[in-house]
This record gives structure tokens, C-alpha cells and sequence, in this order.
């Protein structure tokens, strides 16, 4: 399924942090997705999957990083140059105390404080042109029509005194389409590209099973004809017949219509089946980062593991014999002596780890 | 394996405003003692609705067509609000799906841990002491009768017998309890007290009012004759009396040297009283009750074997011997009402098998039946007899329903002739009609008929089966358990429920089920809690009546990967602790594959598999088990998932033939036409689908299974090897 030619980076997230408060939701997350290839990411409740989602949807401004759609930054947050420019006010007070102290004449102290000070300018300056032109490069792509999304509930994701055609035209009809025939004709379109008849179009969602509404929910996304289509989550309200439906219907339509898709969900087997990488999370920072086959076949994280060994299999005996491992942050980890970034263990496959960490793990992957 | 809920023939619909909905349409099934029945379909198959009625909370607006489940001697399908109020949550509890909306978001968790404990308590002690107090009367009377004897003399004195042990059995459970409490508290003191100096030990001591307090509390309630008694006790009250003085001083000054000594000692004290074995409190209820005179002074054993000696040669012995002879007697008494209520029954059978029942013949001889049957109840039986004490009211039930069933027939047919009528006109004009026009019967007479019939028929097999156990019957053993029931009933009694063993059995409870910290957490509110450990507090309020059966209806279904493996580990744990019976509602099989011993797939309101696991994940049958295995992604999985396609059908109007043809590609020309009949595939797995018929073409696998049979083999085999 991976198609490695196709090298376009089409979404590019830079150190995203999303902090709602005190509470670090999403914390320096970094990937990339490539054109055409679906992006999975999992993790336990909780762990951020569904903000870093909003985020590049723009649902929440983001607190720090940047966001980079086709190249063009879409979303940025200020918080990282707001800090830089505390730490460089800090830095230059200690500075100016060093300075004070230091045995020179006073002349020669007040030209180096002056000095000094016209560096911390400069440096504010550029700071503060970074914070605006982030400003304004969020507030420019405000309506982004490329990116969809497919929410988790398909009950509460759509209005119920709406028809839904309504639903599924209004986003054209926000963009400014006005001609009716066209909306129509359009709308008819995807409902039969997704399954439904022209004559559910008139219909009201109660009227609908789990499944056809979520089917409704991805015609929504799609009438836009997006690029990039973010799924929260879209089987996890379903029953395992109707799954299959809808999993094999983005399938479909990912083929037809070269989507990209950022998938979000936390059953490891429909990710497994329908990822071409995989993304893990656990409490807002990304943990590991490889291609499906390579994630499952040889997961170096701890946490990664644990999540490997928690998948209910349909084989009774395999069950009986399966040993859970269970992921504790202070025993598996001394990060006492250094702290972990992401980094590259084997080409494509990122954990975050430390140095110590990352020569055990390349030298697990050699065996 | 003992049966201990049976349910049979149940049919429920909803009236709602389009038409009746035939949510669960003739099932049976059983749940054995300490096994883990799952049930499996997709939402709609009615497998919550089947859960539901077992625990009589069915929605305001469903119709109990037939049927009936058997717990205890009960229907729970008859039985008034106020019988079921001894046995929803006491004997069947029930997890629900969603965690947050079964807790009350306004009481702290403790508080919604032991309400249940409180307002129940005093019903419960109601209940056991009536229990006591019938069964010992039963008793008594069998006694009586046994010895045969005439002379009023014997009579009383077996009599008086009964009304001693009854007046000594309550003083030993007091004795008992008291000395468990004090023993307890022991045990939890010094766990304590270890971790403390050790906490002291590495300067890592905090929370210390708390802890000094809890301390202090517990040592206080570990003073008891049989645990630490004498200059024991006198010490350790003066060891409270110093550690109170210097424990808050020492804390403010962040000096525990002082309280590290007395910690120390109390240690000392307390282990060696832990180490003391344990008074045997049957035989000292009897003494202190009768001998009239105070217990002689001496080492345990030594006390234990004069007790023991004392009550056996005065009372016990005799009591045993005479309540032995009383069971046999009743035993033999009934098993001859037994064979005269079958051959009552053999004689009637034959009304209910003629082709048209005639109403007056069937009522007649139900009414003889139950009379004969109802006689024949051995009531001194602590397992009852459950298929005996409610064949009466279902065979009942089951005539009524056919008598009414001819006459709803006939409206139903009437109205399928108009509406027929108006259908083809319809469709002769070129219309196609949105509505479908109604069966021509309303209630399938022949069914009706055949679930009598099959009623009859299991009662007679399981007389039969009684008496020819009749000879290996241990009337010993009989006895045995009989004192541990009077025990049970008594502790019931005496032990009253007030708020601090409410909260002291809480915060076992929260142990149990794996919470940490519960003393903080029993303080808190729900939403303070991650969904994992919320499931886990429901589960914990679950258990807390210790019930019989529990009823999972998808614990897991909202809970990620990783904690749902926490949640169904802890529900096996708990199982395998308590000896539970358990029904597992899910629609996800992979979760099923770990939990269940029996599988039963349901849909569209029938079984339509039922095996072991093994047969059901190795060897399915129904093209609906394999249509499920092969929608299920697993992590080999590179093919294109074969989705079921379409929807459920309408159960208002459900198809003729097996509901699921319409969706089965591997469907029959007769799977249109007529439902099939459970299959036997082997002793413990049946399938209802035609494909099982000698007549029917073979049908291999879908090869997406196979392959993953195949694959999962080929696995479990490395395991193995490993």
C-alpha cells in the first residue's frame, strides 16, 4: 500500500503545543504527511490525538509551532518566541550584573552594557516580526477548504433539524456557491460516492442507521473535494459489520480520489489495517513514528509495546497465553541524566528516547 | 456443572408507534455456576434486551410475550417488585457500558459505594433472620416426624433442641465477629506500622496526623479477649496513651525517634497475638450459652479440644445425627411424591399433544400437574429446585397465551386479508407501496404448543435424573452444608450494617478491584476519576452486594485498548476470586476470545450460534459468525475486509426465513421461505442455519478465515513451543 515514490510532503507539523492552561494537551509533536498516504495515530484517551487534530484544522489556536500546508504555513502559535524573548531579558540581566562586577573601568562597562542592550533590541525586534507574521499567516487562511474533517459520533456531528442535503451542501453554500442546480447536482454526486441514494438527500438524519450516517458524515467532508481529510476517531462508534462498511468506503475513496488522510483512532488492528505510518502517543508527546509494518514487527518504545500487547485477538488460545506488558514512565525510563528528543533509530522509524536509550534500541533493531 | 440461571422460550417485543418490535424472538439458554456465557451481535440483535429482563428493568413499554427465567427457585419474570428487590443487585448485579452516566456526578464515591450497603442492610438482616427461622422450623418438623415417634415427650425434646441451637448458633457468630474484626484490624495495623518505620527509616514520612491517627484507631479496635487480651492489652492501651502524647510534638518538630520506639513495641505485641490460632467459636457459643459456668483457663488448643469435646458429647453429635436423619427422611418422603407426581404427569402429558388443545382438559391437567409437583418439593433443600418450584406458574402462563393466541389469530388474519387486498390493488395500478403488509399470524400456535410440550418434558428428565441420583446422596455432607446455610443466614443477622463497616468494606472493595490510594479516592467525585478507574468503581459497587451473577453489558466498549485489557483481566480475576457466574454483552468478538468460556451469537432476536469458544472461533458454522470474523481486522490483515452488506431487518416486520439471509451471500432458496431449527453440530455447539441440513450443498470457509485459523494455529503453536 505504501507508495514511496511520492515523496510530496503535503502536511508538515513543527513542534506543536497545544496547552489548554496549565494542562499540556499536545506537547512538541513534529511529522510530517506525505501526499496520498494515510497517517495513523494512536494512543490511550487522553493523550492529545484528537487536539493535534483540531489543531491543524484550526479549531484551537495553537499555542506554539507551526503548521505547513502544500508549503504554505497555515497555522502558528507565538508562545515559543514570547519565551525567547523572556529568556534573552533574563539572560541580559545576569549580564548586566556580570558586567557590574567585572574589575574594568567604567567607561569600558557602560560601552559593553550599551552593547548589550542594542543586541537584546535587535534580538526582540526579530522576535516580535516573528510573532506578527505568525499572527498573520493564522489569520490569513482562516477558511481552508482542503482540509476536511470526519468526526468521532456520527448522532451528535449532525444537526438533526437539518435535511441531509442541507447538511451536506452547506459548506459549499458557506464558500459562496449560489447556483441551486449546481449545489444539487453536486450533492447528488457524493451521496452516490458514498453509498446513499439521491433520495436520502431529502431525509433527516434519525432516519438513518450508525453506519449511514457516518456514510453522511464523509460525504460532507468530501463534496469540498479536500486534499487532506483528518478521520477522529470515524469507526469507533460502530459495530464491527458497519466498521468494515466505512473502513473500506475511505478506502475506496482515498483510491478515487487521491485523498490523504490523518487517522485518528485508538483500536490498533483497524490502524494496523489501514495506516501506512503510524504515530503513537501518550500524554500529549509523540513517542514513536514508523511505517505500519515496521511499528508492528519491531516496537522499540516501552509504551508502544504495551499498547502492542493490549490488542484482543479473535483466538482463544493465543488469548489464554497472552502476557500484558505494562508501561510505567519511572521504571521503564531514567531520563535523570538527559533528557529525550525524537530521534531517528532506523530510516523512517523515530522514538523518543534518549542518547543511552537510542543505542540500546539500534542495537535491538541489528539483532 | 449447576445450573444457575435458565432462560427459556423468552420472547419480548416494544409497542411503539409504527408496530410491535420483536426485539427477542424464542431463546434459551443457560448459565452454569462460576462460567462466562458471552453474547455477541450486532446493536438491535436484542442482547441488551435479553440482560435487561433478567434483571426486570425493561423499558416501560416492552411486552414479556413467553417465556420464563429460572434463578432460584423464581421466574423472574412473575415475581412481584418487592421479591425482586431481595435479588436485583443482592444475587444479579450488572456493569452497564458507559461508566460516567451510571455514576451520580454529585456524590462522592464513597458515598455511592456503601448507600447501597446501608439501605439495604437492614432488609437483608430481615431476610436472613425469616430464612433462619423457617428453614430451622422445617427442620424441626422433619426431625419429628423422622424419629416417629408418638410420645410427646421426644418430641419436645427435639424440639427444644432446635430452639438451643438457634440461641447458641447467634451467640457464636457474635463471638466470631467480633474476634474477626479485632483480628483484622491487627493484621492491617501491622502492615502499617512496617510501612511507616520504614518510611521513618528513609525520611520520607508524610501525611503523619493521618496516619498516627489511623494507627491509633486500629490498634484500639484489635483489643479483644482472643486477640490481644490481658497485660497485653493493658500495655498497648498505655502505648496509645504515650504515642498520643508524643505524636504531636514529635510531628511538629519532625522528630519520630520517639514514636519509632513506640511503634516498635506495639509491633512486638501485635505480631506475637497474630501468630495466637483461632478459637473454635461453634463449640464456645455452646459452652457460654449452656455450661453455666466460665470458660476454664487454658492454652487455645488445649480449649479448643475441651470445647469441642464438651459441645460434641452434650449436643453436637446428637443435633448432627438427628438433622442427618431428618434429611433422609424428607429425601426418601419426597422422592416418593416424586414418582407419583410423574406418573401424574405421564398420565396428563397426552392433552397437551393432541393436535387441538381443548381449554377446559389443559387447565385441568396443569392444575393436577402443579398440584402433584408442588407436593413433591423437598422445601429443607437449600439448592432449590428451580425448574419444580416454577413449573406451575409458567405452564399457566404458556395454555393462556395459546387460548389468547387463537383469537388474536383471527384478527390478524383479517387484517392481512384487507391489507393484502389493498396491496395487490396497489401494485396492479403500478405503485410500489412503501408500507408491508402484516403476517396473517399473530402468534405461532404450534411454537406455543411445542414450548408446553418441552416443558413437560424437562421437568420429567430432571425428576428422573434427581431419582436415580437418589442412592449417592452423602446425608452427611447434606448436613454439613445445612449448618454453613443456618451460619450464613445468622452472620446475616447479627452483623449490622452501620456506616463505618460500610466504609471499611468500601474500601476493601476499591482494593479489590485494583484503585489506588482509596482512602483519598473514596473522598472524591466521579469525575475526578479517568474512565478506567470509574468502570473500575462500578464494578467495585457491583460486587459490593456479592452477588451470584454479573451481568457485563459492554464494560469495555467505551474504553481504550489498553485499559479495556485492564478492565477484562480484573472482570476475569474477580470472576475466578468469587467464583462468579458471568454474561458478557459485547458486539466486538476479538474482546470475547479472552473472557468466555460459551459464546451464544445472537441475531435478530434469535441465537443463532451457540459453543464453547473454541467452536465458535474455530470452527464457526452460521454464515453470520463467519460474515463477523471476517469484518473484524486483525493486525495480519492485508486484504479487503469483507463488510456485511446492508442493514439488520426491521423487526417489525421480521422476514419469514432466517432473518439473516437477505444479507448472506451463502444464502438457500429455503433460507427465504423457513427458519431453520438448531442444528447439532456436536454436544456443546449448534447452529441454526440450513447450510447444516444433509440436503444442503457444501459451503467451504470464507477463505479470509481459514487463512486466519490457519494463521492463528500456526501462532498459538510458536507459543506453545515458547
Amino acid at each position: 500500500m505504501p507508495n514511496n515514490e511520492n515523496e510530496e510532503v503535503l502536511l508538515r507539523v513543527e513542534h506543536l503545543c497545544q496547552y489548554f492552561k496549565i494542562n499540556k494537551a499536545v506537547d512538541d509533536v513534529s511529522f510530517d504527511i506525505k501526499k496520498g498516504e494515510v497517517f495513523g495515530l494512536v494512543g490511550e484517551s487522553g493523550c492529545g490525538k484528537t487536539t493535534t487534530g483540531r489543531s491543524i484544522i484550526k479549531l484551537y489556536n495553537i499555542t506554539s509551532g507551526n503548521i505547513y500546508f502544500k508549503g504554505k504555513r497555515i497555522a502558528a502559535g507565538t508562545l515559543s518566541y514570547k519565551n525567547n524573548i523572556e529568556a534573552a531579558k533574563e539572560q541580559f540581566e545576569t549580564d548586566k550584573e556580570l558586567i557590574k562586577k567585572s574589575p574594568k573601568s567604567e567607561a569600558e562597562k557602560k560601552e559593553e552594557l550599551t552593547k548589550k542592550k542594542e543586541e537584546l533590541n535587535k534580538y526582540i525586534a526579530s522576535q516580535r516580526a516573528e510573532i506578527k507574521a505568525a499572527r498573520a499567516d493564522h489569520k490569513r487562511q482562516k477558511f481552508n477548504t482542503e482540509i476536511q474533517m470526519i468526526f468521532q459520533d456520527p448522532i451528535a456531528s449532525l444537526d438533526p433539524r437539518m435535511t441531509v442535503g442541507q447538511i451536506i451542501a452547506e459548506g459549499l453554500i458557506i464558500r459562496g456557491e449560489k447556483d441551486k442546480k449546481k449545489i444539487e447536482e453536486r450533492v447528488y454526486e457524493v451521496l452516490e460516492m458514498v453509498g446513499l441514494v439521491r433520495e436520502h438527500a431529502g431525509r433527516y438524519p434519525h432516519e438513518f442507521s450508525g453506519g449511514q450516517r457516518q456514510r453522511i458524515g464523509v460525504a460532507r467532508a468530501i463534496i469540498m473535494n479536500p486534499e487532506l481529510i483528518i478521520a477522529d476517531e470515524p469507526v469507533s462508534a460502530l459495530d464491527v459489520s458497519i466498521q468494515a462498511q466505512v473502513i473500506n468506503l475511505l478506502d475506496d475513496l482515498r483510491h478515487k480520489m487521491g485523498l490523504t488522510v490523518l487517522f485518528i483512532a485508538h483500536d490498533l488492528s483497524v490502524v494496523k489495517y489501514f495506516s501506512d505510518r503510524i504515530g503513537v502517543m501518550y500524554f500529549g508527546k509523540l513517542v514513536e513514528l514508523a511505517t505500519s509494518d515496521e511499528l508492528f514487527a519491531h516496537p522499540l518504545h516501552p509504551y508502544t509495546r504495551s499498547l502492542l500487547s493490549a490488542i484482543p485477538m479473535p483466538d482463544p488460545d493465543y488469548e489464554k497465553q497472552r502476557k500484558r506488558i505494562t508501561y510505567v514512565p519511572l521504571r521503564d525510563h531514567d531520563y535523570t541524566k538527559e533528557q529525550p528528543t525524537l530521534r531517528e533509530v532506523a530510516p523512517g522509524h523515530f522514538v523518543h528516547c534518549n542518547q543511552e536509550e537510542f543505542d540500546r534500541y539500534q542495537q535491538e533493531l541489528a539483532r | 456443572m449447576e445450573k444457575i440461571l435458565s432462560v427459556n422460550n423468552l420472547v419480548i417485543s416494544f409497542r411503539t408507534p409504527a408496530g410491535k418490535v420483536q426485539a427477542v424472538r424464542d431463546i434459551s439458554f443457560d448459565l452454569n455456576k462460576g462460567e462466562t456465557l458471552a453474547i455477541v451481535g450486532e446493536s438491535g440483535s436484542g442482547k441488551s434486551v435479553t440482560s435487561k429482563a433478567i434483571l426486570g428493568i425493561l423499558a416501560g413499554n416492552s411486552i414479556v410475550e413467553s417465556g420464563s427465567i429460572v434463578y432460584d427457585g423464581m421466574d423472574l419474570l412473575r415475581i412481584s417488585e418487592d421479591q425482586f428487590y431481595h435479588v436485583r443487585g443482592d444475587k444479579i448485579a450488572m456493569i452497564f457500558q458507559d461508566p460516567l452516566s451510571s455514576l451520580n456526578p454529585i456524590m462522592r464515591i464513597g458515598k455511592q459505594l456503601t448507600e447501597a450497603m446501608l439501605l439495604k442492610g437492614k432488609a437483608r438482616q430481615k431476610s436472613c433472620r425469616k430464612e433462619f427461622n423457617d428453614t430451622l422450623a422445617l427442620l424441626s418438623d422433619a426431625m419429628v416426624e423422622a424419629e416417629a415417634t408418638n410420645e410427646s415427650a421426644k418430641a419436645a425434646e427435639l424440639r427444644q433442641m432446635c430452639k438451643n441451637f438457634d440461641k447458641f448458633e447467634f451467640k457464636h457468630i457474635e463471638l466470631e465477629h467480633e474476634y474477626s474484626v479485632a483480628y483484622e484490624a491487627a493484621l492491617e495495623v501491622h502492615d502499617e506500622i512496617k510501612d511507616v518505620l520504614f518510611y521513618i527509616e528513609k525520611n520520607a514520612f508524610d501525611d503523619e496526623k493521618y496516619t498516627i491517627k489511623e494507627i491509633i484507631r486500629l490498634v484500639d479496635d484489635s483489643i479483644n479477649d482472643w486477640v490481644v487480651s490481658g497485660e497485653d492489652a493493658v500495655t498497648l492501651k498505655q502505648l496509645i496513651a504515650d504515642l498520643k502524647k508524643v505524636a504531636s510534638a514529635g510531628i511538629q518538630k519532625k522528630e519520630y525517634t520517639e514514636i519509632a520506639r513506640i511503634l516498635k513495641s506495639m509491633d512486638v505485641i501485635l505480631a506475637a497475638a497474630l501468630d495466637k490460632p483461632e478459637p473454635d467459636f461453634f463449640s464456645m457459643g455452646y459452652y457460654v450459652t449452656f455450661a453455666g459456668k466460665p470458660l476454664p483457663d487454658m492454652g487455645v488448643e488445649e480449649l479448643n479440644a475441651y470445647l469441642r469435646d464438651y459441645a460434641d458429647e452434650n449436643f453436637i453429635n446428637r443435633f448432627r445425627e438427628c438433622a442427618a436423619g431428618a434429611l433422609k427422611y424428607n429425601a426418601e418422603k419426597y422422592n416418593a411424591l416424586k414418582k407419583e407426581a410423574l406418573k401424574v404427569v405421564e398420565a396428563h402429558k397426552s392433552v397437551f399433544e393432541a393436535d387441538k388443545l381443548d381449554k377446559k382438559a389443559c387447565l385441568d391437567a396443569a392444575e393436577v400437574m402443579t398440584k402433584a409437583i408442588d407436593a413433591s418439593i423437598d422445601r429443607l433443600e437449600i439448592h432449590k429446585d428451580s425448574i419444580a418450584y416454577t413449573f406451575g406458574s409458567t405452564i399457566k402462563i404458556l395454555i393462556h397465551s395459546y387460548f389468547e393466541g387463537i383469537g388474536k389469530n383471527v384478527v390478524a388474519s383479517k387484517k392481512h386479508a384487507k391489507q393484502s387486498a389493498k396491496y395487490e390493488k396497489l401494485v396492479a395500478k403500478g405503485k410500489q407501496p412503501s408500507w408491508k403488509v402484516a403476517p396473517s399470524t399473530a402468534v405461532d400456535l404450534d411454537l406455543v404448543q411445542q414450548n408446553i410440550v418441552d416443558l413437560i418434558e424437562r421437568l420429567t428428565n430432571h425428576y428422573e435424573e434427581v431419582l436415580a441420583g437418589a442412592d449417592k446422596r452423602s446425608y452427611e455432607n447434606e448436613t454439613n452444608e445445612l449448618i454453613k446455610f443456618f451460619k450464613n443466614n445468622a452472620s446475616g443477622v447479627v452483623m449490622k450494617v452501620t456506616k463505618s463497616m460500610a466504609k471499611y468494606k468500601a474500601l476493601k472493595l476499591m482494593e479489590e478491584v485494583g484503585i489506588p490510594d482509596v482512602r483519598k479516592r473514596y473522598r472524591q467525585y466521579p469525575f475526578e476519576f479517568s474512565g478506567g478507574m470509574r468502570q473500575r468503581i462500578v464494578i467495585a459497587i457491583a460486587l459490593a452486594a456479592d452477588p451470584d451473577i454479573l451481568i457485563c453489558d459492554e464494560p469495555t466498549t467505551a474504553l481504550d485498548v489498553t485499559i479495556q485489557a485492564q478492565i477484562l483481566e480484573l472482570i476475569n480475576k474477580i470472576k475466578k476470586d468469587r467464583n462468579l457466574s458471568i454474561i458478557f454483552i459485547t458486539h466486538d468478538l476479538g474482546v470475547v476470545a479472552n473472557m468466555a468460556d460459551r459464546i451464544a451469537v445472537m441475531y435478530a432476536g434469535k441465537i443463532v450460534e451457540t459453543g464453547t469458544c473454541e467452536d465458535v472461533f474455530y470452527s464457526p458454522a452460521h454464515p453470520y459468525t463467519w460474515a463477523l470474523l471476517s469484518a473484524m481486522p486483525d493486525v495480519d490483515t492485508n486484504e479487503k475486509l469483507e463488510a456485511i452488506p446492508g442493514t439488520p431487518p426491521n423487526m417489525i416486520y421480521p422476514p419469514v426465513g432466517d432473518a439473516f439471509a437477505e444479507r448472506n451471500k451463502y444464502a438457500l432458496q429455503i433460507d427465504f421461505e423457513m427458519q431453520p431449527p438448531m442444528f447439532k453440530i456436536s454436544d456443546t455447539h449448534y447452529a441454526a442455519t440450513w447450510l447444516l441440513h444433509p440436503d444442503a450443498p457444501k459451503i467451504e470457509l470464507p477463505k479470509i478465515i481459514t487463512e486466519r485459523i490457519a494463521r492463528m494455529k500456526s501462532k498459538g503453536g510458536a507459543v506453545n513451543a515458547e
